[in-house]
């Protein structure tokens, strides 16, 4: 190997600082942009929530967020299951209910058309295991963490005791979600800027 | 260290009158100019910039909520500007260790700057994605400048991004996509210890490999895979050892890692295989083929490769030590265990004691 080949290619290092600042910033920003374009377009559905481990509260750091609509029965499952183990995205469509909070009332393995009145919600990619029975599903959809300050989890393990957290989510055209505010008895704790 | 060694050697020729001491000054002047010697300085300076990094990860973990979020992510990018920069402006100014040092700065500044979007909007379930990017970073970065250090960085995230994948079980379908990216971002890696003369990294990319082979065959502890391994090993191996293949210049420029890693899959495809069949015969039928293989290793390589040969001769004494218990061991109880220990050790110190001088012989021929 020859110490020439190096150096070569950038005679002039403050083009190479140059590139990769600007490609890395470029980077952090899309990043940004396509989050805060969910909570600046998406829609707002409020869903029922409860910390899944009291433990993770602890711990600080974040807590991990259980919904209602983590769990997914089959009996709403249109189009059938795939018959193989696969990678799998599953699509939910979300009405809301009588008490305000929105709930799934059919979910698919393919796209679902858009409806007025309710909202179809993406969920993250998982592996799909064909099993007998038909057990019910328990997708992720990306918003079952939050981050919380140093010292603050034990704000939300108390919402556990009480039962009564609930989240606001902002959903886009394609199904992402984002948290935008949580709540405690429906008392906001955290509301999240756009950026 | 080699230095220490060298130095010794060089005064006892000096004084055996071998060596004027004029020499032996200006040989290890020559050694301490050249930029891939080990210094206490520069590692001391890059462990420094990792703790600086390591300050900066845990101070965007902690979500400290007195500095409001576009205040933190603004004082990133800040970093990572600033950082670059001040890199260039060293390495302009021939300040090497410092310049590295600053580009790992750089590269860790972006990493955090990835882990702070993923706090300010509560993503969960990207931590593969988060990964891949932070190397993308890092890959842009040592190619950008040049560098070993940032090289070695993106080996380091390589590692974690198959580590991530472990954690999120392993060779799920969710994820298998990932899966088969390791091999792709080892080859990126190599390329990149190639460009940037960052030799010892290139281990970090062939164990990557290697541990890479590894979850793939506890994933499918199938006949078939081991199989594969060892053909792949032996055909690898081939290319990069014999000298009329067409990979061996390529290959030798490397050094010895390619011929040894190679040499290790086929080895572990075959002892793979030992532990799969069933049947006596054919255990020791593959027990042979062990033998052969370390012997073939030898053969080629052993006389170039150090690690090579040392590699073969324990895949011997291990085998042969293997199938004299499998064969005799229940007969003889466990004083014939160390019976045969002591037989076997002594038959292999033998042979190694008669390939090591033949070897020896066959160099001095060459040159």
């Amino acid at each position: 190997m020859s110490g020439a080949l190096p150096v070569a290619r950038w005679r002039n290092p403050f083009v190479a600082a140059l590139v990769v600042a600007l490609l890395q910033s470029a980077v952090l920003g899309y990043m940004i942009e396509s989050r805060a374009s969910i909570l600046r377009n998406g829609k707002d559905v409020l869903l029922r929530s409860a910390p899944i481990d009291p433990r993770d509260l602890l711990r600080g750091e974040y807590v991990i967020l259980s919904y209602d609509i983590s769990r997914i029965s089959p009996d709403i499952i249109m189009g059938g299951l795939p018959a193989d183990a696969a990678k799998a995205q599953l699509f939910v469509r979300l009405k809301q209910q009588p008490d305000g909070f929105w709930g799934p009332v059919e979910a698919s393995f393919s796209p679902l058309a858009e409806a007025a009145d309710s909202i179809v919600i993406r969920s993250l990619p998982f592996s799909y295991y064909p099993s007998a029975g038909a057990p019910p599903l328990f997708p992720n959809y990306g918003i079952e963490r939050y981050y919380v300050p140093e010292g603050e989890g034990s704000v939300l393990e108390t919402a556990r005791s009480a039962q009564a957290l609930s989240v606001n989510v902002r959903v886009d055209m394609e199904g992402r979600a984002q948290i935008r505010q949580v709540s405690i008895d429906g008392a906001p704790v955290y509301e999240e800027p756009m950026y | 260290m080699y230095r220490g060694r060298m130095e010794r050697d060089l005064k006892r020729w000096v004084d055996l009158g071998l060596l004027p001491q004029s020499s032996a000054s200006a040989m290890l002047a020559e050694y301490d100019a050249r930029e891939s010697t080990f210094s206490v300085g520069r590692v001391l300076l890059a462990l420094a910039a990792l703790l600086l990094s390591a300050s900066l990860l845990l101070l965007v973990a902690a979500n400290w909520e007195a500095l409001p979020r576009l205040a933190r992510v603004g004082g990133i990018v800040v970093l990572i500007w600033l950082f670059h920069f001040l890199a260039a402006y060293f390495l302009g100014r021939g300040a090497k260790a410092v310049g590295a040092a600053l580009l790992i700065l750089g590269t860790m500044s972006f990493g955090a700057g990835i882990a702070l979007v993923g706090q300010m909007y509560h993503l969960s379930g990207d931590a593969a994605d988060a990964m891949l990017l932070w190397f993308a970073g890092a890959c842009l970065s040592a190619a950008a400048f040049a560098s070993a250090a940032v090289t070695t960085i993106a080996a380091c995230l390589a590692w974690a991004f198959l580590i991530t994948l472990f954690e999120s079980g392993g060779l799920v379908p969710a994820i298998e996509s990932y899966f088969w990216l390791v091999p792709v971002l080892a080859v990126i890696v190599l390329t990149l210890v190639r460009y940037t003369d960052a030799a010892r990294t290139r281990h970090l990319a062939y164990l990557l490999c290697v541990a890479w082979l590894g979850a793939l065959y506890v994933d499918n502890p199938e006949i078939w895979l081991a199989i594969a391994y060892f053909a792949a090993g032996l055909v690898a191996f081939l290319l990069a050892s014999l000298p009329r293949s067409p990979l061996y210049g390529l290959a030798s420029e490397a050094g010895s890692a390619p011929s040894f890693y190679s040499f290790a899959v086929a080895v572990v495809g075959l002892v793979a295989l030992q532990s799969e069949v069933g049947g006596a015969w054919a255990e020791t039928a593959l027990g042979v083929g062990l033998l052969a293989l370390a012997l073939v290793g030898i053969g080629l390589a052993g006389a170039r490769n150090g690690a090579v040969r040392y590699l073969a001769y324990a895949v011997f004494a291990a085998e042969i030590l293997y199938l004299a218990f499998e064969t005799l061991g229940s007969i003889l109880g466990t004083s014939g265990f160390f019976l045969i220990s002591g037989v076997v050790v002594a038959l292999v110190a033998w042979l190694v004691i008669r390939v090591e001088r033949r070897l020896g012989r066959v160099g001095e021929v060459s040159q």
